[in-house]
This record gives C-alpha cells, sequence and structure tokens, in this order.
C-alpha cells in the first residue's frame, strides 16, 4: 500500500529559543504517502519541531535551529534556500482555522495565485476546485464561493485551510492540532480527509491525542522535554513501546 | 458680602457642621461609636454637605441672575445654616449616615459625568443662538452657494463659504495625501519588520511629532517650509511667489499628522490576529505580500476609520493655516497659491475688535457650526467604524 | 526543481519585498528628518532670543535734569518723562564714545542715539525711581542696544541690508562694531526675554515672556483644579457605576466625539458661554483655564478609565467581601491603585493644554498685555497672554527680531512641555504595575 520512499530527513537537529533548548538533536525520517504523528506532552517541542520542517520558525527572532534537514538531498536550512519556495512544497495546517478575510474562492486561489502557478483564470478556477474537492468542501460550499471563508462553520474552515494548503500542490503537509479546535463530528470529517489525502502527499501530524494518532497515523514519533523517544511503526509505538517513558506517557502515567 | 467672602465664611460653616455632627452621634450613644449605623465621620460628612449643597446651588443661581450682593450673601449662609441645623438634628444611631452621603456622592459623581454632554450642548446651542441671527440677516443660500468672500466694514459684505470650503478640503487632500502612505509605511514598518533597537529608537521619536503644539508647526510653516517651497518650487516653475500656500500648509499639516496616522494604524495593524500571518506565511508568502494582502485588507476598516479621524483633525487644524495658507479667500487649482480656510476665518472675523451685531462678525457663528456638524459626522463615522473592527477581533 | 536555485518569479517576489521595505525606511526616515528639520529651524532661529545685546557705560544721573526740586522724593520725580531720561543716556553714550575716542566718518548725534533701545530710558528711570539717591552720582549702566544693531552681533542684519534700510546706516553698524572692540557693548545673558513682559512693535529687544508664562500658569491652575478633580470623579461614574443604558451611551459618545472637535470650537463655546453671556472678562487666565478644561476632559476621561480599568476585579471582589460598600471599595482600594495612571493621563492632559493657542485667540488673550497678572485669586481675572499666543502675536509683528522671539518662546515651551512629559514618563516606569 505504502512505497516508502523517505520525503524528508532531519539529522541532528537542535533548536533554542534563546537559551532554552528546545529540540535535542532529534533525528527522523518523514516518508512519502505515510501520515507521521508527532505525540509527546505539551511543552515537549512536538510543535517546534514541526514548525522547522518548513522553517516557519523563522518568523520568530530569538529561534535557532542547528543540524540539517534533508529534502530530496538537499538542506533546507542552506543559506540559499529561500524559505518561500520552500513553505510551497511543505504546506501547513494551523491549530486554530486561520482563513482570511477574503471569499472562499480567494482564501484557496491565493496560494496558487502568489506562486504564480496558473496562467488563466480558468486554470486558477480549476485548480480551486480540484483542492475543495480534495478537501472535501466541494459539494458544501459550490454555490457560495464568494461568501467570506470566515462565515463557515469551524469544522468547514479547518477544511478550507487544508484546501488552501494543497492548492499550491505541496509534497509535505504539515499539519498542528489540526483538530485542537473542532467538535467531534468535524473532528472526525477532517481525521477521515487526513487519510484520503495520505495518497498524494506525505503528512505529518501534530496531535495531543492518543487516539488520534492510533486512528489516522502509520508512524509515530514521541517526543519528551526536547527528546526524540522512540520513532517506529503507531502499531508497535502503541502495543509494545521500547522506551519505558513512551509506555508512562501511553497509559496515562505521564503528560 | 463678596462672592470669595461668602464661599469663605460657607467653607467655615461647612467645618464647623462636620464637627457638630459627628460630636452629636457620637454623643448619641453615649461614645460607643459600635453602636452607631455609620462611622462617625460618615456622620460629620452628611451635616457638612447638607450645609454646602443646597447653599451653593443657591449661591450658583443667584450669581448667574445678578452679582451677589449682601442680600444674597445672607441668604446663601442662612440657608447654609439652615442644612446644618436640619442635619445636624438628624445624627443619631439610627441615621443611616454612610448611605446619605454615598447618595450625596453618587450624585456628584453623575453630575460630573455630565459635563461631556452639557459641553456638547453649549457648543451647538450657543452657535445654533448665534447662527440664527446670522441668517435673518443674511440670505442662507448666498452663504452656501456665493463662490465670493469679501467682507466690508460698510456693510454689504459678500459672505460666500465655496472658497473657504475648497481651501479648507483642498489643503487637508494635501495632507493627508502626505500622512497617509508616510504614516502607514512607517507603522507597517516598525510593527512588522524592525528590530527592537530601531523601534525603541524611532517610536517615540515619531511620537514626540504629536507632542509638538501646533502653533510650533506653524512657526515652521511660515519661516522656513513656506520659503523653502516659494524659492525652489513655486518661483521657477512660475507658479507664484507666496511663501504661505495650500502646498505649506498641507505639508507641515501632514507632518503633524503623521503620528497621528502611524500611531492609530499600528494599534490596528497589532490587532489583526498571528494566525493570519502564520497562515499566509505558511502557504510560501512573502512578509509583504502577507501584509498587503492579508494584513491590510484585513485592518482596512480600521485604517479607514484611522483616516477619517486624521481628516477630521486636518479639517480643523487652526494655527498651521493661520501661519501657513495665507488669508485670501480663493477658488484655484494651484497649489503653490495662498488660500485660506474656514478655522482662520473664524479666527479672522472673531479676533480684534468685533461687533456682535454684524454679520460679518456672527458668520464666523455659522462657520464654527459647519466646521463642528462636519467634523463630528466625521468623527462618528470613524468612532462607529473602528467599534465594529475592534469587536471583528475580540 | 532544486531548492538551493531560486527561479525568476522568486527572484522577482523577493525584489518587491525589497522595494517594500525600502518604503517602510523611506517613511520613517521622511518622519524623522521633519523632526530634525523642525528642530533644527527653531533652534536655530530661536537660540538667539536668550542672548542679548547691551551697551555698558557709566551714566551721569545729573539732577537738574532728573530731579529739579533736589526733595529726591519719587513722587515728584515722577514728573521727569523718559525723554527726560533719553537725553541723559544719550549724552553719556556721546561722551563714553568720545572717551574712548571712536571717530567714524558722517556720524551724527541722531545715529548714536538711535543705536539704543527705545526701552533703555525707562529701564534707567526705573532704577532711579527705585534708589532716588543716585541721582547726582556717575553709574555704570548695562543699556539694551537697539533691535537692529542687536541683530547685527546675531548675524541677522549685514552691512549689505543696512545699506537699503532706512532704521539703521551702515556707519551706525561700524559704530557698534568699535564699541564691541573697546567693550563698551557685548551679548549677554537675556534674564529678561523670560522674566520681562511684552513690549511694543519698536522695540522688539525689550519683549519679553513674564506675563505669558504667568497667564500660561495659571491657566494650568485653573486647568488642574477643576479637570483633574471632574475628570476623576465622571470616569469612577463611568466605568465603577454607570448602568448600561441610553444616558450612559449618549456620554460615551460625547466623550469620544469631544476628543476629535476642534479646539477652534472650544474657543467659540468660551466666547459665546463664559464671555458674552457669563459676562466673564476677555484675556483673563479664569477664561482661558475654563476653556482648556473643557478640552483636556475627554483626554483626562480616557486615561483614567483606562487605569481604572486595569485594576483587576480581583481587588474590587475582595474588599467587597470583607463588607465595604461599593463606593468604599472603589475609593478605598481601586482608586489609589489607579492613582499614577490617573496623574500621568493628567500631566499629559496638561501638556496638551499648554500647547494650545486657537481657542485662546477667540477669547481675547491675543491682547496686548504689559502689566503682570494680580496674585490669586484675583488674578485669575487680570488680563495675561499665554505662551502660544504670544508666539502667535509676535509672528504677526513686522520686525524680523520678533521671529527670533517668536523662536525663541518656542524653545521655552517645548522645554516646559519636554519637563512635563519627562515628568509623565517617570511616573509611569517608577509605578508601572503588572497584574
Amino acid at each position: 500500500m505504502t512505497t516508502e520512499t523517505t520525503k524528508m530527513t532531519a539529522r541532528s537537529v537542535q533548536v533554542f529559543y534563546g537559551d532554552n533548548h528546545a529540540i535535542k538533536d532529534v533525528d527522523v525520517d518523514i516518508l512519502d504517502n505515510t501520515v507521521t504523528a508527532f505525540i509527546g506532552p505539551s511543552g515537549c517541542g512536538k510543535s517546534t519541531f514541526l514548525r522547522c520542517l518548513n522553517r516557519m520558525n523563522d518568523t520568530i527572532d530569538i529561534c535557532r535551529v542547528q543540524g540539517e534537514i534533508l529534502m530530496q538531498g538537499e538542506n533546507i536550512y542552506d543559506p540559499r534556500v529561500d524559505p518561500v519556495q520552500l513553505r510551497a512544497k511543505v504546506g501547513m495546517v494551523f491549530q486554530k482555522p486561520n482563513p482570511f478575510p477574503k471569499s472562499i474562492y480567494d482564501n484557496v486561489a491565493y496560494g496558487p495565485k502568489i506562486h504564480g502557478l496558473t496562467r488563466s483564470k480558468a486554470e486558477l478556477d480549476e485548480v480551486v476546485e480540484k483542492s475543495l474537492r480534495r478537501a472535501a468542501l466541494w459539494a458544501e460550499v459550490k454555490d457560495r464561493l464568494h461568501a467570506p471563508g470566515t462565515g463557515l462553520s469551524g469544522g468547514q474552515q479547518q477544511r478550507l485551510c487544508i484546501a488552501r494548503a494543497i492548492a499550491t500542490n505541496p509534497e509535505v503537509l504539515l499539519m498542528d492540532e489540526p483538530c485542537s479546535a473542532l467538535d467531534p463530528i468535524a473532528t472526525a470529517q477532517v481525521e477521515e480527509l487526513i487519510d484520503e489525502l495520505r495518497t498524494q502527499f506525505a503528512v505529518v501530524i501534530v496531535t495531543h491525542s492518543m487516539q488520534q494518532a492510533a486512528r489516522v497515523s502509520q508512524r509515530t514519533a514521541f517526543f519528551h522535554l526536547g527528546n526524540l523517544v522512540e520513532y517506529g511503526e503507531t502499531g508497535q509505538i502503541f502495543t509494545t513501546p521500547r522506551d519505558p517513558r513512551t509506555e508512562s506517557y501511553i497509559t496515562g502515567r505521564i503528560g | 458680602m463678596t462672592a470669595v467672602s461668602t464661599l469663605l465664611m460657607l467653607g467655615i460653616l461647612a467645618t464647623l457642621g462636620f464637627v457638630l455632627g459627628r460630636r452629636r452621634a457620637l454623643a448619641s450613644v453615649q461614645g460607643d461609636s459600635r453602636r452607631l449605623h455609620s462611622l462617625p465621620h460618615y456622620y460629620g460628612w452628611a451635616v457638612a454637605i447638607w450645609t454646602v449643597l443646597p447653599a451653593s446651588v443657591l449661591f450658583l443661581a443667584w450669581q448667574t441672575v445678578a452679582p451677589l450682593g449682601n442680600a444674597g450673601g445672607f441668604a446663601v449662609l442662612a440657608l447654609a445654616l439652615g442644612g446644618l441645623v436640619w442635619a445636624w438634628l438628624r445624627s443619631s444611631a439610627t441615621f443611616r449616615a454612610r448611605n446619605a452621603v454615598e447618595r450625596a456622592v453618587m450624585g456628584l459623581l453623575i453630575l460630573a459625568s455630565s459635563i461631556a454632554i452639557a459641553t456638547t450642548a453649549g457648543i451647538v446651542l450657543s452657535m445654533l443662538f448665534e447662527t440664527r441671527n446670522f441668517f435673518s440677516q443674511y440670505d442662507w443660500t448666498r452663504f452656501f452657494f456665493s463662490t465670493t468672500w469679501s467682507p466690508r466694514f460698510q456693510g454689504d459684505s459678500d459672505l460666500g463659504f465655496l472658497p473657504l470650503l475648497w481651501g479648507t478640503l483642498y489643503i487637508s487632500f494635501i495632507a493627508l495625501l502626505f500622512a497617509v502612505p508616510t504614516g502607514l509605511f512607517a507603522a507597517i514598518y516598525l510593527s512588522e519588520y524592525a528590530g527592537p533597537r530601531l523601534r525603541a529608537i524611532a517610536k517615540p521619536l515619531i511620537e514626540v511629532l504629536a507632542g509638538i503644539p501646533t502653533i510650533v508647526y506653524g512657526l515652521f510653516a511660515l519661516i522656513t517650509v513656506g520659503p523653502l517651497l516659494r524659492d525652489y518650487f513655486a518661483q521657477p516653475l512660475g507658479l507664484g511667489n507666496s511663501g504661505s500656500s495650500v502646498m505649506t500648509a498641507g505639508l507641515v499639516m501632514g507632518i503633524m499628522l503623521i503620528p497621528f496616522v502611524s500611531s492609530l494604524s499600528d494599534d490596528i495593524i497589532s490587532q489583526v490576529p498571528q494566525s493570519l500571518r502564520d497562515g499566509s506565511l505558511g502557504l510560501g508568502a512573502t512578509k509583504s505580500e502577507t501584509i498587503r494582502q492579508v494584513v491590510l485588507p484585513a485592518a482596512l476598516p480600521g485604517i479607514v476609520g484611522a483616516v477619517l479621524l486624521a481628516a477630521s483633525r486636518a479639517i480643523g487644524e487652526t494655527m498651521i493655516v493661520v501661519l501657513g495658507a495665507g488669508a485670501a479667500a480663493k477658488l484655484d487649482l494651484n497649489p503653490f497659491e495662498a488660500m485660506t480656510t474656514i478655522t482662520v476665518k473664524i479666527v479672522g472675523q472673531l479676533t480684534g475688535d468685533t461687533d456682535f451685531a454684524a454679520p460679518e462678525t456672527l458668520v464666523a457663528f455659522a462657520l464654527g457650526l459647519t466646521l463642528f456638524a462636519f467634523t463630528l459626522c466625521l468623527n462618528v463615522l470613524a468612532l462607529i467604524i473602528v467599534r465594529k473592527y475592534r469587536e471583528q477581533y475580540e | 526543481m532544486s531548492l538551493l536555485a531560486q527561479d525568476t518569479r522568486t527572484k522577482r517576489r523577493n525584489a518587491a519585498e525589497r522595494r517594500f521595505r525600502r518604503y517602510g525606511l523611506t517613511a520613517i526616515g521622511i518622519s524623522l528628518a521633519a523632526l530634525v528639520m523642525l528642530l533644527t529651524s527653531v533652534f536655530s532661529s530661536g537660540l538667539g532670543a536668550f542672548r542679548q545685546t547691551f551697551i555698558h557705560i557709566p551714566i551721569t544721573l545729573t539732577e537738574s535734569a532728573l530731579d529739579k526740586s533736589g526733595t529726591r522724593d519719587p513722587d515728584v520725580m515722577h514728573k521727569v518723562t523718559t525723554i527726560g531720561y533719553a537725553r541723559v543716556i544719550n549724552a553719556a553714550l556721546a561722551q563714553a564714545i568720545a572717551d574712548n575716542g571712536i571717530v567714524i566718518d558722517g556720524l551724527t548725534d541722531d545715529d548714536i542715539a538711535d543705536t539704543i533701545s527705545k526701552e533703555a530710558p525707562a529701564q534707567v528711570r526705573d532704577a532711579v525711581l527705585a534708589n532716588p539717591d543716585l541721582v547726582g552720582q556717575t553709574v555704570s549702566f548695562s543699556i539694551l542696544a537697539n533691535g537692529r544693531v542687536d541683530g547685527y552681533l546675531k548675524g541677522r542684519v549685514s552691512l549689505e541690508s543696512a545699506a537699503i534700510d532706512t532704521k539703521i546706516s551702515t556707519r551706525q553698524l561700524a559704530l557698534a562694531d568699535a564699541m564691541q572692540d573697546k567693550g563698551l557693548m557685548s551679548r549677554d545673558f537675556n534674564w529678561a526675554f523670560i522674566t520681562a513682559a511684552d513690549a511694543s512693535d519698536q522695540r522688539p529687544e525689550a519683549a519679553g515672556l513674564g506675563v505669558a508664562i504667568l497667564g500660561s500658569l495659571y491657566m494650568m491652575l485653573v486647568v488642574l483644579c477643576l479637570a483633574l478633580p471632574l475628570g476623576v470623579a465622571a470616569s469612577i461614574y463611568l466605568e465603577e457605576f454607570a448602568p448600561k443604558n441610553r444616558w450612559t451611551d449618549l456620554i460615551e459618545v460625547n466623550i469620544a466625539n469631544l476628543a476629535a472637535v476642534p479646539s477652534i470650537v472650544f474657543g467659540i463655546l468660551g466666547l459665546a458661554i463664559f464671555i458674552n453671556f457669563a459676562g466673564l472678562p476677555q484675556s483673563a487666565p479664569i477664561v482661558g483655564g475654563l476653556v482648556l478644561t473643557l478640552m483636556t476632559l475627554p483626554t483626562i476621561i480616557i486615561a483614567t478609565r483606562a487605569s481604572l480599568k486595569a485594576v483587576p476585579n480581583s481587588i474590587r471582589d475582595a474588599a467587597l467581601g470583607v463588607g465595604a460598600s461599593k463606593m468604599q471599595a472603589v475609593f478605598h482600594h481601586v482608586l489609589p491603585l489607579a492613582a499614577p495612571g490617573i496623574l500621568t493621563g493628567a500631566i499629559l492632559g496638561l501638556a496638551q493644554a499648554l500647547g494650545e493657542t486657537a481657542p485662546l485667540l477667540l477669547i481675547g488673550m491675543v491682547a496686548f498685555v504689559r502689566e503682570y497678572p494680580g496674585a490669586p485669586p484675583e488674578g485669575f481675572f487680570d488680563p495675561a497672554s499665554a505662551l502660544p499666543v504670544q508666539i502667535y502675536n509676535w509672528t504677526q509683528r513686522a520686525d524680523p527680531a520678533f521671529v527670533e522671539r517668536a523662536s525663541g518662546a518656542i524653545i521655552v515651551l517645548l522645554v516646559f512641555l519636554l519637563v512635563l512629559n519627562a515628568t509623565a514618563i517617570l511616573l509611569r516606569r517608577r509605578f508601572e504595575r503588572r497584574w
């Protein structure tokens, strides 16, 4: 079912916030067509590490990243790399749905427009429709594409944000606790969507909920106090964890 | 008896009332203050308030009708004494002195907060009254639609409003044309790009511009900017040779408005949630694309409000135009020509020897009322827009 | 496609990014340049006002000219006007020039006399009337030089400009040079600029800010005594007690609007209500103070409400919990905690009031006032000027020497504002509290 090619490779990544050593020596391989879940207690560094993968940490002044993260053999922290180009390939969905105060159409068209991915209006229309379909939102919004995106319900907004992220046709999709602000029904819809997205992208999801990680991911990485404690097949992590800290977390003793 | 000595006596009576009231209350419980309803000093205050309050109302009423003579003074003091005795008699253990005092204080608080309304009412009424006088002597259609302004001492003046309105709008337009982009870009750079060091230096310096009185800007226009524009622009271009001009006043007013626009925009831009910026940057937009296509559109209503407030400031600004724009009422397009504004003419018609029966003086009130109505609309509109905007992100 | 190479589109977008940053930097540059230009302009033309040219000569105060009665009775000596003193001074100057061996071709007695300020006789007369025993002695005086001569020493007047000026000749300037060489003339610190009253059109060299500073001080006193208590009372009501209804809504809108009403409108209000209706005197600090009070109230109310709002509810709950009434909770606990913020707001309001000009023009403060107002409270009703109005007044005078005075007055005004704002900043730093 999976082709198991490596999409991104992180090697001895260290992150510092000022004097605070937030990520300590992390090695991870992100596989294509796979959902990788980052789990761990809050403050363990999982979101910070996720934000390293498309250099969103660059927007924070005091943040420093060491080590290397390779994408197709190229270090994304190479000074020659423009984060703008990188982020077109590594899209991101955030914790809280954050549609722009524009129409649904403009929200989705935003990425293709700034990256110049389409040549004509018709082509853009097509990209918007395709993205909304892939985000399982098309049926609900096709009649009101020009209504403001902020008028949608929470779950719809989050799927809109997913559509917006995949409209640039990225290779990797990063999701930072995408369901934490949603109700259970919307969560189920988004989880279902994540499973479908796996066929086209490498998906990395940070989650607070172990059940969610178990439901949607194939591989799981457990972070604790900035260390990557254990990384492997999701089934193996949840049934036979090798590290006692992982076991404590999964059984609810820490976290 | 003079007003001052009456007030002095009133103060003495109030102090006396305080002491007596407190003493009587304590005496009524044989000095055991725990048996009183309120703390002893509240009984003193209650008597003092009853001494002063009715008496000062009478005092003010008397003063507005006629100057306080001996009769007035004695009447006021008699009332004060009456209040003192009445309240003193009530000072006993069962009297709820604290509640009474707090009611009186609350009344004062409400009175103080109503001053804002009284001020607005005073502004509107005083100007309405004199404006009515003006329009009874001068045809209102001529005022609003005539294109000439030439007051004459011997009467039969042309008092057309249009040239003044034109000058006002032209100068304000140039001021905003300069201040809005400059202020906005400065705010954007300071809030989105600048490092902490630059921000710590540049921000307070720009705010210094806001603390400088307008008379200083006026002098700056008069002795520096005016001659500079005349010698290096107007004369070489053959556009006139006046130091005071629309351009002079507009530019200097623009400088004055920069901090106003930039600090308002700064507030508004910083209210745009960070999540929107993250969303855009996460899609691979550059910072400037994020600002232009996400932050600014989201902040637009607030910025429009800020611009409206700035426009209201520009229209009502006086000293810069008095010293920088000139006094000639003209309908002209040349920005290096001296023109005049509503505020300049208000100052002109109301300073020096004024005859409050002549339309040449009264016209200032009509101008003032128009100015007030104009800025009121702008202010209220801006306040509504800004308030709506704030609610959106709260 | 490699990440290491930027495609052309990215290059173009990054160029746009740099351009955008440059616009921002330019805007900041323009703002700062404007500030620098403004201050340079004011200081370069205004610093001169703090130095004044004086003529130092011994004057023989002859009895026959100044006190014919010989009684040394000031009441009798009052009869000698400044014209009498002018003669004495002119003679003394001519004598001093001759004694120092200064010879200039074509210099007439009138030329010499005209280098002295028209204010100088009054100066000497005041000194003599204050101390009648000086009559008959030869006393060293430092008298004011004429404004043009002063301008020459400050570089405002040149030989070229004097050639086409009817009020000064090149001979007089040559005399000034010679007198400077001999130490008869020098520029000294000009205390009179800060303490003296205004002077008429012909004697800019004598014009001072004393009355204006006193007038401004009186108005600030009125503003502080009225605006602070009223503003605090209104804020307490609106923030702590007011029910949410139409009346309070109306008050809120009113305050927000009044904060943005053009200041000149307050001047019209003052003229119509306080002067024409209530019959208060024109040019009086009390009227100016009342107008400025109404103008600064919104500022103070907005600042006070912000600092009341910043006091956390837990403080109020704690006070109410031990049985305090709501009023006691506010006055005993909330208000003291909010006091630094309120004071800061009041000082900033005061600074705004101090620099305000337009409304004061309408209530007659622009009048020429030479008499110092009396001591409060009666002094509040005496005519006075105000700092910003005095500046405006001087800009309307013909003699260019008044531009220097106006700019100098601005420096004084800015120093006062600086002190006020620095106090506010210090207060905020010292008492800033984070909940």
